[in-house]
This record gives C-alpha cells, structure tokens and sequence, in this order.
C-alpha cells in the first residue's frame, strides 16, 4: 500500500507492507536516529514525534501516519545548528553511547514545545519511556534543567 | 608533576557528542548496506542434549536462503569467544557449532537469507534430533559427585597451564594463602564466618549485540561490528575460520554500549563465514532476548567469607572462597573469579589472607565480562561483611574502614599473588585519597544521623549504608596500547588508536591528553580509532584501562611527535631545540620569537629536509593503580511491601586526575544506577529446565529517570605519578558500590542483613517476616 | 499477529460496516500499543479506529463523557472539579505509550495488569458500545468477565461516561510496581463517600493481584454505613483475602501480592476517606 505524510518538514510518498512498523519504514528512509533496541516499546530508542506527540516507532504501523506529520532529531538540529536541548546535553557531557539520545531527545522536545520551563518532576514523567544504560540520566536531568531554566543556548 | 593543564581536566565537549544526537549514521545498523543478507540463528530449545541429527536440506532450498551453518559444515576449531589477550585465560571451550547443545539458547545452526522473514522461515524448516541429557541447574548441582559432565569433549581445552578439569564440571580454579587463615581466626577476638551470593544480571546495552561482513574487492573480509575489542575480534576471527590474520580487517564504528558484553567475540566468525561463503555482504543483529539469553551475563557467584578482628578494631585474618557459575562456558571464567580476590582483598589490610576461587560449568546462560569484572560480586560480600563485623566489635562502620583500610605507600601479598591466569605483579598503593573520600561522602549523606535500626518505628524506615572500593587500571604486564600521531599542514594532527571508545569518551579524554602534551586546542586533533587495517594494535576497552595506559602511549607519542617539531622550529628560529616550549598550537623560542604549529607542517612537509613530522608509540604497565570510591546510600524501606526506595547516592571517586571531570562523573553516575537496579531490581528468572521467563525490557527491570534518585558525585583529586599527567581508571570501580552500601542500608533501616542478591521487594519483605522485624 | 490489510475508515458508520464484512479477519485498532502481546503468525486485516471521532473529554451532568479514541495522554493532561483519572493515567506504562494507548483499546480487551479497569470499576462508569443501537453497560456488567462477550460483530466501543468525584466523595489509587515502568503486581481504586466520620458508601476495586480485575465486596460490606476504623478495614482485608483466588507469577508469590492488598487497600481508603472529607477530590 502507498502512504503520504510529511517527514521532517518535506512530504514523503512511500510503499510500505501493512505489517511494517514505523521503525523500519523510517531506516529504509535513511532515517538512522530511531533505533531498535528492543522492539516492543519498553526501551524509547525507535522514539519519534508523530503530529507533535512523542511516540513509540516500533510500536506503530507504518500505516498509521498516513497523512501525518512525522519528525525525528535529523530535523530538529544540525552540526552547526543545534537545538537548545542538544546544545544543553553536549555541554554537559550527557552524551555518552548515543544510542538512546535520538528517542530521548524527542520526547524532551515534545515536553519543552508545550512547556517552556517543565520541573524535574515533570521532565522525569515524559522521559519515562526512555532506558539508558549509560549515564545514570544525571547529566540529561542537568542538561535538561538548564533548558528549562533558559540556561541553555 | 605538572598540576596546571590546558586541556587535561577540563569537561571539554565529548568530541563525537553532536553528531551521535544530531542522528548521523554511526552505528553498524547504519552503515548496512540494503542488499545485505540477514542471519537468524537456531538457537537450543533444550539445557543440555545431544544433537543426534540435523537435516537442513529443505531450508537450503527455502527462497532467499544463500547458506546455512551447523556443525556439520563448519570447522571444528576450539577456542574461547573472550576477547582476551592471547593466549587467552579462558578454556577452549567453544566452537562455532557444536553437536551438542549447553543452554537454552545455545547455538544449533545459522540461516543466511535475504530478509529476516525468509531467514526466520528456514529455521523452521531445520529437522534437529535431540537427544536430552540430565541438566546441570546451580553451582552446588555441578559440583556434585556424578554431575552430568557438560564438557564430556575431549578436545576443550586450557590454552594455558591453569586448572581446568572440565571432567567435574570446573571451569578454572586459582588460589592463594598468606599465613594460616584458621589460626588467624583463633587468634582473632572476634570472628564472623557468612555466605552471600549475587545472581545473573545482564549488561544491556541498548544497542544489542551487532556484526556485518562484507567482501572487499580485494577478496578481503571487512568485518564491522559493535565490538569492545577489535584486534581480538580480527585474531579469533582467523583462528575460527582457519584464514590468516591478514585477510580480515576489523572496523568498530561508534558502539551502543558495551560494558563488557561486547568484550566477546560471537557474532563476527559467523557472519564472516557466511560472507566467505556467499560473497555476499551478511548482516546479524541481536534481539533483545537474544540479548539476554545468548549473550553474555555477569557470572552469579556464591562467596563465603571469614574474617578476625581483634579488640583494637584491627582486621587479623580474612578468608574469601567465590565460586562462580560460568554458565555452559569457560567465557572469563578463570579471570572474573580471580578479580574477585585480586581487586578486593588488597583494600582491607591484614597479614593473613586467604582466597580461593573456583568457576563451574552450568547448563545456564554464559557468563563474561561484566563492569566490574567479579569484583562487584566481591566488593559486596566483603562489604556487607566489614559492616556487620564492625557491629559485633561495637563500632561505627565508617571509623572501621578508615582503620582498616590501604593506604598509599602500602602494599598487599595479593598484587603478587594474583595475576591473570600467572602470577602477578607486586606493586605498592600509589595515590590514594580513600580516606578522604570516606570523609567527603559520609559529610554529604549525613552519616551522623542515621541512627540505630532498632530505635527506628513506622511504616517506612529510613537507613544510610556504605561501601568502601577499590578497582585496577589495566591488567599489568598483559595489557598494551598503541597510539600514531602525524601533523597535517594546518597545524592539525592525525591520532590513530587502537583504543576503543564504546561510548565512555576514551576518543576526547585521549585527544585531551594529547592536545596537553601537544601544546594545541583540541580541535586541532583528528581522531580515528579502532580499525585494524589503519590504527596501531590496541587490547581494547576492557579492565579499566583506556585512560591509564593507552593515555601513556598516547603521551608518549606526542612527546616524540614535540621533539620533532622542537628540531624543525629550532632550525627555523635558529636557535636550540631545548629553548623551545610548546603551547597555543606555537613553538615559542628565544626572545619572544615564534612559529605556529602550521608554519612547522608547511616547512616539513613542503619546505626544506622535508620529512613527515609523526610517530607511533605504545605503552604498558607494570602496576595496576587502584581508584578508590567511598560510596552512601540512603534508602527508605515500606515495612508493609518490602519496597527499597534510594532516596539519595553519594559516590566521593579518587580516579587520579580526572581527564575530564564531567565524563569522569557519568562514568561514575552510570555505574551507579546500574549497580542499583543489579541490587534491586534485575533479576534472571528460570524455568526448572533453564529457561529464561524474563528475557525482555518488559520483565527484566532496568531503571528510567523516573526511578533514580539524585546520585552525587564527588571527585577528590589524587595524582597518581605513573598515569598519564596522574590519572587512574573510573570507568568500573563505581558498579560495585551500590549492591553493599544499599544492603547495609537495608540493615541499618529495618535491621535485616541481605544477603542474597537481589533485594526484590518480596524477598525483603520475607526477610523482615522471618527475622521478626514486623 | 500479521496484518495483510489496513483500513482506516473515517466514521463510525465505515468502521462498523467493516468490521460486519470483515468478521473474524479484522483486528480493531486502537493505539496499538498491546499487540505485541498478540503473538503467533496468524493474518489478520487491520481496522484503525483512531479516525472515527470520539477522541474527547467533555463534561456532562454528574461526570464525564470521555471517548473511547481519547488518549491516556488526554486523561493525564485533563483537568476539571472531580476529575481523578489523570492520577490513574500518570502511573501507566510510559509517556511515549500514555500518548498512543487509548481508554478504549485498555478496556477493550483486558490483560490481567490493565489499569483503567480497575479504577472505571471504582468510579461505577458506564461504558457505551455503538451497535445496532448504542448500548450502556455498568462497569459492574462490563468488567465481570472478559468484555468480547459484550462485542457482536461490527460492535465498537465508543464512550465511557466517568462520574465525577464531587462534594462528600474521595478516591484513591494504588498501582504497586517494580520500577516506575512495570506491570502491576497489584493495582487498587477506591471511590468513598462520607458523612462525618461515617463511610456512606464505597467501591473498591482491586486488579493484577486477582485474574480479572473485581470489587471487594467483603471489604465494602463491613465498611459502608460504619465509622472508618482502621480495625475495622483490616479485619475485613483479611477475610477478603481468604475469600479471593490470587494471581502468582515467576516474579511474585500468591502469598505476597495478598500482603500488598494488606498494604495497599487500606491505605487507599485511607486516603480516600480524608480526602471525602475535604482533602483532594
């Protein structure tokens, strides 16, 4: 079957089987920051925003987005322009694998969109979907406060 | 000993950072190309049986399948799959496909197909014959007399003169006595004799386990994979295939964590036999429940220990025997059972130590390299252990670690007496801020109001516990490093390491080290590492010793690298090489004069006597220095359910100095909530045929944001003179921390010791109702 | 679970008609956030239900009217007197799934660890399903056993009607976990009523510790009409727990999820009855 949705801010037509989940449909799109790190929507890694909503790639069929609005971190930021949050997490060393940080990242973005300066508490809720095995979310949680405090660049 | 650095600690940005979250194609998975061929693996339904056939004609002519592997068609090569130095301390053991099976989730045989459903679809089309044989479920069933012997094949082997009788299920086994540890005890006023054990738990990284091969135009094997250990990859690769060396070029990308699961070496032979085979580029990922199951596990450990004290408070003898389950292989057996005494028992000083370790097969997942490498489950046993002790002789257990504890200067018979599979290396305690520590983090966590259990009322308690630790930094005399350096005519410089970077930040910590040395901005460096074809030999990221020791080879060739820069600016300044001084990315001469680092490229590359300004060095080490950690915690416990809430961590880390602060802290952070949710939380749960019910993000627990609590690190600055400008490892020590300080915690809130990992909350409850405490 | 079709219909009409043609083929899509746990190879034909409508929460007399296509997302983020199911919401699986995962499709089907059962049961919400004629169902009705048996081909459930917990009245809840993002070992609701120190009435719903969530009606019994007595509660607890056939799992033992109901459900009321008494609605 064929869908149209608009990804990363272009549209995008594509053929996708009625079983393939979003995850794949978006890696065969050269889309490489939603991983799959479990693939039953406990670790956040496949995590993307669909119609500014941050949700589970792996669980959601291709299908789904049809006519949908679709944005990963390729689109939020660049190597010479990087959002705030990626600026933030930089700065504070919060990036160490990198693995996760695609999905988490997104979901921060969707907090940050309707809430400018979100506490601890709320950002620790609308990450909750995310696992990293690296950092022990301490440095996110300070990168992270820094954007909510307007700290960051 | 220089104090004052440029770019050496300082929390520069981690150099890949931005790219890795800007959604670059980094990982293996990225760089596959869309052709590539995709493996599933047929994986044992049974524990322990015996494959009495296995037909797969019919999925060799399924669609889409190019091959199919099983032990009928591969060759039958023993070795180990840990990615070890060579020749390796673990027993030869393993080969690619055997005709028997070990676990649930043992190999059986490989289909190579060109989608995963194709490839999925031919497993079920594979006709295998078992034959079940009695399996081996506990430490205590494998060493019975008469146990079913799991490797009955008369070719596993030891690659080197250690123990290994497989005939009674022992995998490796290592001892050592210093005095009589029976009439240390006598002699002791007090003496506490406790088992404890720690249980399975999984490194998860969130990247699983991932390998490619690819054919190059040459006929060569390229292999990428997420690997902590390239060079070993590319060596065990060749003995598998019974291909030289010099056919396979090993390339490790960026890595979604390792944390000693990657140290192995088990997805590159088969995809590189497959690619042999078909021509084809082959692509293998892991599941997560592969991830689980057929990867590898930190090996649960019974450990008794013994020890005497006098009066005095002072430690007269101490006893540790660990036997460790290693699961259906050898995989670290020998070395993560020696690390258990080695990196534990010199930290608490006494003239009369005794250790014996011993690992035994099981029919149960594997175990490996885990962060923290045996001395996690040791550090608890002990540390439980310290605390109780110091109860029983009326003291605070903080003032008993300051007493008993090594100081710098000191040393310990252990150094000597444990190696890596031979003897080890005698050496005295360097830096060491221990106490200082132990002070900074009891000020933090309010040491001084935790109070008595038994004065404690309510629903829910609250206790503070702690731990004292200690780690290495590198294996000595085993580990080796190399590093290449070469100016380019901006003045910017090539590194090429050997080292591998799994996401810590070795690449920027490295680059730092080199910039310091160099006299240059951090920008100026270009770092590539981990290609065996294009980067100098490196062991890889394991053992806590990227900073340490591949940080001195990086040193040591950017010092020849300034040596030669000094000549070509002395020539152009015309003046001595010895009045010149690096830094700013300029040689500064005599009388104010200078010249940048590219004016001395442009003039070695292009100008006059032109040779290529660059070297390429190594280093080893003969010691292996201690980082030490005083770690707190503080926990509340619902009486009612069991519930262990952390409300606060505190980790004080004497890692030398710290290269860079902030990516020394989320080493420290990240081991720590590990090391909580292995204490609390993780657990392997199994069928009474061995297998897995948990294998899956969903039943096996690891902790969000929203379960952490603030986790403090504090950095006490040490220099240790034999690091590179005075830093130490920190990547490990801080896992081992959390599973005793909680325990004691635990004890100190409601009164019950734990004993057994890990602290579920139905097991704490349990413990409260059978001891009385509600 | 394969789907070799999908079909998005764009009103209910389309949707019902679809599911009648389609029968035993159709697999109803919701926020698909559990067909994981449908396992095997079998082929079913995919029929999303996100673009009917019914995706709202609006007040009515005495309560809410929330659709059957609003998210737990919406729920958490809903604010409004009487309003309590943003607590229930803030507890579910993660908010990557909170923002995918339907009040419909949670009660649709119900896995034994489901959280909105458990408090609808509580709250005594009315749940409508668009056959033939819309049909209302008591929660009483709905939850006793699994509800496909309520479901006639080309049946959808389309609304819940919540009541609102107003003046006099309190709730509580409970969902005990492992980690933040778990399956509940025990999840418990109570909807209380006061009149002084007097329980007036109440509803206690228990579920994951039990295998289809249930009312405790042992505990309500020997409450409702009484003084709150802790005493009280706890002697009912007990009987309750002799009464009931618990759920055990390779993770935890029958034994310990009935010490979590000790823990837990009193609590609950607890908390309940304070806040009937002017505390949180």
């Amino acid at each position: 079957m064929n869908i149209a949705f608009t990804l990363n801010g272009k549209p995008q037509e594509l053929t996708i089987s009625p079983n393939e989940k979003l995850t794949e449909a978006l890696r065969r799109l050269g889309v490489y920051s939603v991983k799959t790190g479990c693939n039953e929507g406990a670790c956040g890694s496949c995590v993307v925003n669909v119609n500014g909503r941050a949700v589970k790639s792996c669980l959601m069929y291709a299908a789904q987005v049809d006519g949908g609005c679709v944005e990963t971190v390729e689109f939020i930021g660049s190597l010479d322009n990087p959002h705030p949050i990626q600026s933030a997490l930089v700065e504070e060393g919060a990036v160490q694998c990198g693995f996760c940080m695609g999905g988490l990242i997104m979901s921060a973005k969707a907090v940050f969109d309707k809430n400018p300066s979100p506490t601890d508490e709320e950002l620790a809720i609308h990450l909750d979907g995310h696992l990293c095995r690296c950092t022990g979310y301490e440095k996110i949680q300070s990168a992270l406060r820094k954007v909510s405090s307007g700290a960051a660049s | 000993m220089k104090k004052n650095f440029n770019v050496v600690n300082k929390s520069v940005r981690k150099i890949d950072s931005l790219s890795l979250i800007t959604g670059k194609p980094m990982f293996v998975g990225d760089l596959k190309p869309a052709d590539a061929l995709v493996v599933k693996m047929l994986w044992s339904p049974h524990a322990h049986a015996r494959i009495v056939s296995l037909d797969a004609s019919a999925a060799e002519k399924m669609p889409g399948v190019h091959a199919v592997l099983h032990h009928g068609n591969v060759p039958r090569v023993l070795h180990t799959t840990a990615g070890q130095g060579f020749p390796e301390p673990s027993p030869y053991d393993s080969v690619m496909f055997d005709n028997k099976v070990r676990h649930v989730g043992d190999r059986v045989a490989a289909v190579a197909a060109e989608t995963a459903e194709q490839a999925a679809a031919a497993l079920k089309a594979i006709k295998v014959v078992y034959e079940e044989l009695p399996a081996v479920m506990s430490i205590e069933d494998a060493m019975k007399p008469g146990a079913p012997i799991i490797h009955d094949e008369p070719d596993a082997h030891a690659a080197i003169p250690v123990p290994y009788e497989p005939e009674r299920n022992l995998a490796a086994r290592v001892a050592m006595d210093v005095g009589d540890l029976e009439a240390g005890l006598k002699a002791s006023d007090v003496v506490l004799d406790r088992e404890y054990y720690t249980d399975y738990a999984q490194h998860c990284p969130i990247e699983p386990h991932v390998a490619m091969a690819q054919i190059a135009v040459d006929g060569r094997i390229v292999i990428t994979t997420s690997t902590q250990v390239p060079f070993h990859v590319r060596r065990i690769v060749a003995q598998v295939l019974q291909i030289p060396v010099r056919r396979i070029r090993v390339i490790k990308p960026r890595i979604g964590g390792g944390f000693g699961a990657k140290q192995e070496v088990l997805l590159e032979s088969v995809v590189a036999l497959f690619a042999l085979r078909t021509g084809r580029a082959v692509y293998w990922k892991y599941t997560r429940e592969e991830e689980f199951v057929s990867s590898r596990t930190r090996h649960p450990e019974k450990m008794r220990v013994r020890v005497g004290a006098g009066k005095d408070g002072k430690i007269r003898a101490i006893g540790l025997d660990c036997i460790s389950n290693s699961g259906a292989y050898g995989a670290h057996a020998l070395t993560v059972v020696c690390n258990s005494g080695s990196k534990i028992l010199p930290l608490y000083r006494s003239d009369i130590i005794h250790f014996v370790g011993e690992s035994v097969y099981t029919n149960l997942p594997v175990g490996g390299a885990y962060r923290g490498y045996g001395a996690t489950q040791s550090s608890f046993a002990i540390d439980c252990h310290m605390d109780e002790l110091a109860e029983q002789l009326g003291m605070d257990s903080l003032e008993f670690r300051r007493i008993n504890t090594v100081r710098s200067g000191e040393t310990s018979p252990v150094f000597r007496a444990l190696g890596e599979g031979k003897a080890g290396v005698e050496q005295s305690v360097g830096s060491c801020e221990l106490e200082r520590c132990m002070k900074l983090g009891a000020k933090e966590i309010g040491w001084k109001r935790r109070g008595r259990w038994q004065d404690k009322t309510g629903r829910f308690r609250r206790g503070i516990g702690m731990a004292a630790l200690m780690q290495g930094s590198s294996i000595p005399e085993i580990d080796m490093g190399a590093v290449s350096l070469k100016i380019n005519d901006d003045g910017s410089f090539n590194m090429l390491m050997g080292a591998t970077d799994i996401g810590t930040g070795s690449d920027t910590v490295l680059a730092q080290i080199a910039a310091e040395t160099l006299g240059c901005d951090l920008d100026k460096l270009i770092v590539y590492s981990s290609d065996t074809d294009m980067t100098p030999f490196d062991v890889g990221a394991y053992a806590s010793s990227t900073t340490y020791l591949t940080g001195m080879a990086v040193k040591n060739t950017a010092e020849k690298v300034v040596k030669q820069m000094k000549d070509v600016a002395a020539a152009m300044m015309e003046c001595s090489a010895k009045d010149i001084s690096l830094s700013d990315n300029k040689a500064h001469g005599p009388g104010g004069r200078s010249v940048t680092f590219s004016e001395i490229a442009l003039r070695a590359l292009y100008g006059t006597d032109q040779f290529q300004i660059g070297a390429i060095s190594s280093a080893i080490s003969h010691k292996s220095p201690s980082p030490f950690s005083a770690h707190f915690a503080e926990v509340e416990v619902d009486t009612q359910t069991g519930k262990v809430s952390v409300l606060r961590y505190v980790a004080a880390v004497d890692c030398g100095t710290a290269i860079n602060p902030k990516l020394s802290e989320g080493q420290t952070e990240g081991g720590v909530l590990n090391g909580i949710s292995y204490a609390l939380t993780e657990e392997y749960r199994f069928s009474p045929k061995g297998r897995m019910l948990n294998s899956s993000f969903l039943h096996y627990k690891i902790m969000t944001m929203r379960d952490k609590p603030e986790i403090k690190t504090i950095l006490v600055p040490s220099y240790e003179k034999t690091g590179p400008y005075g830093a130490k490892s920190v990547s490990e020590i801080c896992i081992n921390g959390p599973m005793p300080s909680i325990a004691n915690a635990i004890y100190n809130a409601v009164g019950v010791r734990m004993r057994s990992s890990p602290f579920t909350p139905e097991r704490v409850w349990r413990a409260m109702k059978e001891q009385g405490r509600i | 679970m394969k789907l070799i079709a999908y079909h998005r219909p764009a009103a209910l009409a389309e949707a019902r008609h679809l599911l009648r043609e389609l029968g035993a083929a159709a697999m109803p899509l919701a926020g698909c956030t559990s067909h994981s746990f449908v396992k095997g190879d079998e082929e079913r034909i995919g029929v999303d239900l996100a673009k009917i409508g019914f995706d709202t929460i609006e007040r009515a007399d005495g309560g809410f009217i929330v659709g059957a296509n609003a998210r737990v997302a919406d729920l958490q983020a809903h604010r409004a007197p009487g309003w309590v199911l943003d607590r229930v919401a803030l507890r579910f699986v993660s908010q990557p799934v909170r923002n995918m995962t339907t009040l419909g499709g949670n009660i649709a089907r119900i896995f034994p660890w489901n959280d909105f059962p458990v408090a609808l049961l509580a709250l005594n919400a009315t749940v409508t399903i668009a056959g033939e004629e819309d049909r209302q169902l008591p929660a009483d009705i709905y939850f006793d056993g699994q509800p496909a048996r309520h479901f006639k081909a080309g049946d959808i459930l389309i609304r819940v009607f919540v009541p609102d917990v107003g003046a006099g009245c309190g709730f509580a809840y409970r969902k005990d976990t492992l980690v933040s993002m778990a399956f509940s070992r025990l999840t418990a609701a109570v909807w209380l009523q006061r009149e002084g120190k007097t329980i007036r009435d109440a509803r206690i719903a228990l579920g994951a510790a039990v295998p289809l969530p249930l009312r405790l009606e042992l505990v309500e019994e020997a409450v409702v009409g009484k003084v709150y007595s802790a005493e009280l509660i706890a002697d009912a607890m007990e009987r309750q727990i002799a009464a009931l056939r618990w759920r055990s799992s390779d993770a935890f033992s029958e034994e310990y999820v009935q010490q979590l109901a000790r823990a837990h459900v009193p609590d609950a009321l607890e908390e309940a009855f304070r806040a009937a008494g002017g505390g949180r609605k």
